[in-house]
């Protein structure tokens, strides 16, 4: 029986090269083994003091993007506050969030709406600051062009299409056009099917363009951005845009100074980044022309919508 | 001996087996209703003008990105993905071992009732996907890669237990008997009268596992845990198909090696050499994994005290606070009731058409015994060569590039998911062909059928069983990775998850993993019955 054979240890007749090696040895090199790697892992788990400022953004965008765009925030952020900076990528908005919580991100460039879910679930985190144009950003509805709908502000002819938001709790793919889409009339989760979550602004565009879904709604600086590539598919059209309303911010952590060595850290990132000179490279990439100040109460209203909405608990 | 040579003399029963046929009406009218579910008679559910961003997606996969400074983030990713596969395994296997002793017919004796309340508390673990588990974990733990070591590892190791039992039980008992006759404990008896017959399937099971947890290792990095399936994740997001198909290529690759390496290895343990002697190859193997899983834990920096450290007492204190008492509203249960039933559909529709696609491709597939001419091996590489790719690519990333063409709804989700399970049935079934007796097809040929009707006739008649057997496991594991394609995005109870766990909606979170456990309970009952008829 071939499983009995396995099981057994070295015979008398063994004759190999190697020395025959007995259950006992065997299984004392792995428990050394394990027992090895268990305590050389088993290092010192207390965070040595200071630690680096872990800065970390909702993946909002190109990850390609975000990579240059924070590889130079990092830079930057280090050389002005003398702290070591590290940028980690996350894959989903609401992984952001629970990182910010967990203390694993100290300084987070989220959303309106993860911002808020973040504040309200890490008791002591402050707004830092925002971009000038995100005190009055803004939303676009795209439509495919076989609908063959003309640029018009009523939004009560998407109520009809096949429609899909971005990401979940993004607030300029999701919250605040479905809060808009209330406004004027059309239930925002009563599309025909449902409505559509593509994940990310890109993917919308994708989506819209093939005609899977008629229509779809993203941030404005994405659709610009996208347009002036030349990166659209002509298929896709816009169709209406959003009033404005407050958007993404930094949001600073509870721990952030105490870990960092750094007691005045919150004021010295807003002299940091309000001070950034016009045409630093900082501001060239994210796409503004100053950051500005924000407070907490700068984002009530996208609190109390997102309440609305459910999807602030 | 005996009952082998009993079982080939009885008289060949030629009656229909009321059971089976019961079980097959079942099946078909369980098919039709959920085609019918996935929109399939009623209106258009192929959308022709998507074909130019599908076609970007396919024709991606000839230009690959190769630049150098890609491949190297690749390279490393890569090797996060083999750490956290073993590091997971390893974990998977001790719970195991310690679980099968809580949930074998030995310990538990003519207890019935203890023996499946045992059973039923394995369920929970098993139910829930790995990247559930993923989601989960890093609201407690944080970027701490027990995360990932954890997703792995706890849903593993239910399943490794409730294996590891069943082979435990069913070792001839002579020894025992023996042991226990003679005065020895039932621990000590268990360890030398049951343990050693039963070590070569452990060893073979605890190697298919790893196999297991590479891919799983990837769709976790997808969850944000690291490794390829991050960088997919990443490139995936911004629709970079020549990132996303170098990544795949990779994990294809890894996949390969583990696949051969592992196959390798069970035949050797299923048939070993004729010698007494310790078979070198499988000591090496052993040595080789345990440094592999050391590595691992020194690569990832896994260090037990973040598992008790005060930062994870507090995030679990949260957690539980928020997730308990589960929501219980008439809406919220409405929901995951009318969702509960898009999943069931999407995952026999996905079965279906994997099954399907696995009857049809098994042939080719399989590598035939004997000689064959060089025309027919390259296609049996290329159909394996394509089933491989299948399986590489994420069911997530299959569901974006579906909904292209197809319209929005259970449809695409369910294909998807049906591509992605091809890959792994197109491959068991293809194995299932090459472990038959070949002589009726032998005899066939020799008395001039030609080759479709010795393939009808010598073929199918004894692969069905056992085919239809795995395709009924894989419906388990299927109404699991529904889950995960709603999750990113394709309906079902995955999709009302993912939306609870965005909005920090811990209570109602809870009552959807509850319903996706008990679903996956049922659905695993029903195809035990199933495999139960087939037999």
């Amino acid at each position: 029986m071939g499983a009995r054979r396995v099981a057994r240890s070295g015979g008398p007749e063994a004759q190999s090269l190697l020395p025959p090696l007995s259950r006992r040895a065997l299984l004392a090199g792995a428990g050394v083994a394990l027992a090895a790697a268990v305590t050389g892992c088993g290092g010192p788990a207390a965070p040595t003091s200071p630690g680096p400022l872990r800065v970390g953004a909702i993946p909002d965008q190109d990850p390609e993007v975000l990579q240059r765009l924070y590889g130079a925030v990092a830079d930057a952020l280090s050389g002005a506050l003398d702290v070591e900076v590290e940028y980690t990528p996350v894959t989903d908005y609401a992984a952001a969030v629970s990182l910010f919580r967990t203390g694993d991100l100290d300084l987070v460039w989220f959303g309106g709406l993860t911002g808020v879910q973040a504040r309200l679930q890490t008791p002591g985190a402050e707004p830092v600051a925002q971009r000038d144009i995100d005190q009055a950003f803004t939303s676009v509805f795209v439509v495919n062009a076989a609908t063959g709908l003309a640029p018009s502000d009523d939004l009560t002819a998407l109520a009809l299409l096949r429609f899909t938001y971005g990401s979940e709790t993004s607030t300029s793919g999701r919250l605040m056009p479905a809060w808009f889409l209330r406004e004027a009339g059309v239930d925002p989760q009563g599309f025909p099917g449902g409505p559509g979550f593509s994940g990310s602004h890109d993917a919308t565009l994708a989506l819209v363009a093939s005609g899977s879904y008629q229509a779809g709604v993203l941030n404005a600086q994405v659709w610009r951005s996208r347009t002036e590539g030349g990166a659209v598919d002509p298929a896709v059209v816009r169709y209406a845009e959003t009033p404005p309303y407050s958007d993404y911010h930094w949001l600073l952590g509870p721990r952030a100074a105490e870990r960092t060595g750094v007691p005045d850290l919150r004021d010295r990132l807003l002299d940091f980044f309000s001070g950034l000179p016009a045409g630093s490279p900082v501001l060239e990439l994210f796409g503004a022309g100053a950051f500005v100040p924000v407070q907490a109460s700068d984002h009530d209203r996208i609190e109390e919508i997102g309440r609305d909405l459910g999807l602030v608990s | 001996m005996t009952a082998v040579l009993d079982r080939a003399a009885a008289p060949p029963v030629l009656r229909r087996d009321r059971r089976r046929w019961a079980w097959g009406v079942g099946a078909a009218a369980v098919l039709l209703w959920s085609l019918a579910g996935a929109g399939l008679f009623s209106g258009d559910v192929v959308n022709p003008g998507g074909t130019a961003q599908f076609g970007r997606f396919a024709s991606a996969a000839l230009s690959p990105a190769l630049d150098a400074q890609f491949l190297g983030v690749l390279a490393r990713s890569a090797l996060v993905t083999v750490a956290y596969a073993a590091a997971g395994t390893a974990l998977a296997l001790l719970l195991g071992a310690a679980g099968a002793a809580l949930v074998s017919r030995t310990t538990w004796g003519r207890r019935r009732a203890g023996w499946l309340a045992a059973r039923g508390v394995l369920a929970v673990p098993r139910g829930l996907h790995e990247a559930v588990w993923g989601l989960l974990l890093v609201n407690v733990l944080g970027l701490d890669p027990w995360v990932g070591v954890l997703a792995i590892g706890l849903p593993y190791g239910a399943v490794t237990a409730k294996v590891f039992a069943d082979l435990v039980d069913e070792v001839p008992r002579g020894a025992y008997r023996a042991l226990r006759a003679a005065g020895a404990g039932r621990p000590a008896a268990a360890l030398y009268g049951l343990l050693p017959p039963a070590a070569g399937g452990l060893l073979s099971y605890a190697l298919y596992r790893l196999e297991c947890a590479v891919r799983s290792a990837v769709v976790l990095g997808m969850v944000g845990a690291g490794g390829l399936g991050y960088q997919l994740a990443l490139s995936f997001a911004s629709l970079r198909w020549e990132q996303v198909w170098s990544a795949v290529y990779a994990l294809s690759l890894l996949c390969l090696v583990a696949d051969v390496a592992g196959r390798a290895v069970r035949r050797r343990l299923a048939a070993p050499p004729p010698s007494s002697r310790r078979d070198p190859v499988l000591t090496a193997t052993v040595a080789g994994t345990v440094v592999l899983v050391g590595w691992s834990c020194w690569y990832l920096a896994l260090s037990p005290a973040s598992l008790v450290s005060e930062r994870t007492a507090a995030q679990l204190a949260h957690v539980w606070g928020a997730a308990w008492p589960p929501a219980t509203d008439g809406d919220l249960l409405r929901t995951i009731g009318v969702l509960a039933v898009d999943t069931v559909q999407m995952s026999v529709v996905a079965i279906a058409v994997a099954l399907l696609g696995a009857v049809l491709l098994a042939g080719p597939a399989a590598r035939p015994a004997g000689r064959s001419s060089s025309g027919r091996r390259v296609v049996g590489a290329l159909v394996r060569g394509g089933l491989l790719l299948l399986r590489a690519v994420p069911p997530p990333v299959w569901a974006l590039v579906l909904l292209f063409v197809l319209m929005p709804g259970v449809l695409p989700g369910a294909l998807a998911l049906g591509v992605y399970t091809l890959g792994v049935l197109g491959r068991l079934a293809a194995e299932a062909t090459e472990e038959l007796d070949p002589r009726p097809r032998a005899a066939l040929t020799a008395l001039g059928a030609r080759p479709v009707g010795a393939w009808l006739y010598g073929v199918l008649p004894l692969a069905a069983g056992p085919v239809l057997a795995y395709a009924l496991y894989r419906w388990e594991v299927a109404i699991r990775d529904t889950v995960l394609v709603g999750l990113l995005g394709a309906g079902g109870l995955g999709a009302l998850l993912a939306s609870e766990l965005a909005t920090f909606d811990w209570a109602a979170a809870t009552t959807v993993l509850a319903a996706v456990v008990v679903l996956t309970w049922l659905v695993d009952l029903v195809s035990d019955r199933a495999r139960a008829a087939l037999r």
